[in-house]
């Protein structure tokens, strides 16, 4: 017979101590080995676990921002460009896009994404004609700056 | 229009278990005036007598979930508390939400595949050119 409910008054023999041991166990259900079993190897191993995954939080956040620069360099060398390139001519062409967008934008939006690639690399060219060029003709028209005041 | 979740509110105890006083001051003195802040909510009140299973508000919501709150040895506004916290929640189950966000279309202009970036003569098949 199995009760489901701690509330009710047991009359069976699962006491107490059956309790305190599940609440271990619960978490150790998925662990390959004896520690899925046995209480005393079980909660050594759901200490370290639980350790582990406090811990695991701030490289979560490094490693999908490396998954995110992979993404994008793949879909902009897709369209010609360097993962440097597009990224320095979309911040200086005020496109303040994070990482996690583009990654998304060129998954699910791959026309968007190639206008940017597009505008990346126009800025980039008309860089390139302002510091080699010098001075006599006008900046690009890309190369503006908005003042939001 | 606010619709509140919560459906029924069953106050299970006994008249007479020493832990069921709380439940016996909250049903004396403000569970009438519960029911009147929250019109929208059915409050049922069933005392059984003798001994029995411990005291406990049973919160039943529109998608079905039924949530038990053990109330034995709680004071009164312990208890008002607890009902006003099952009245404003709804009846998802308290798990962690994995993404707080969710669609149904992801993409509008069609989802990358390998040939996204390809020319057109990979995937387009022509008539066939007869050899002249």
């Amino acid at each position: 017979m199995v009760v489901l409910s701690a509330a009710r008054w047991v009359r069976s023999r699962l006491s107490d101590r059956f309790w305190r041991v599940q609440e271990v166990l619960k978490y150790a259900r998925h662990f390959r080995g004896r520690k899925n079993r046995c209480y005393k190897l079980a909660v050594k191993s759901v200490r370290r676990a639980f350790v582990r995954s406090t811990k695991a939080r701030r490289e979560k956040k490094r490693f999908l921002r490396a998954l995110w620069i992979t993404r994008i360099e793949a879909a902009s060398l897709e369209h010609g460009l360097k993962y440097p390139a597009f990224i320095s001519n979309l911040l200086k062409s005020q496109v303040e896009l994070n990482r996690k967008v583009l990654a998304d934008l060129a998954i699910y939006e791959p026309k968007t994404f190639k206008s940017l690639a597009a505008l990346a690399q126009r800025r980039r060219q008309e860089g390139f004609l302002a510091a080699l060029g010098d001075g006599k003709e006008p900046e690009g028209i890309f190369s503006r700056i908005v003042h939001h005041h | 229009r606010y619709v509140r979740q919560l459906q029924r509110l069953q106050l299970l105890f006994s008249p007479s278990a020493a832990d069921a006083r709380g439940a016996r001051q909250f049903v004396e003195e403000a569970a009438q005036d519960f029911a009147r802040q929250h019109p929208d909510v059915v409050l049922y009140v069933s005392p059984h007598s003798g001994p029995g299973p411990a005291p406990v508000l049973r919160a039943e919501y529109l998608n079905g979930t039924v949530r038990e709150e053990l109330i034995a040895s709680k004071t009164s506004e312990e208890i008002v508390q607890l009902a006003t916290k099952l009245a404003n929640q709804s009846g998802l189950d308290i798990i962690r939400i994995r993404k707080p966000f969710h669609t149904d279309n992801p993409s509008v202009q069609g989802q990358w595949h390998p040939l996204t970036n390809k020319p057109s003569i990979l995937t387009v098949q022509g008539p066939r050119l007869q050899p002249q």
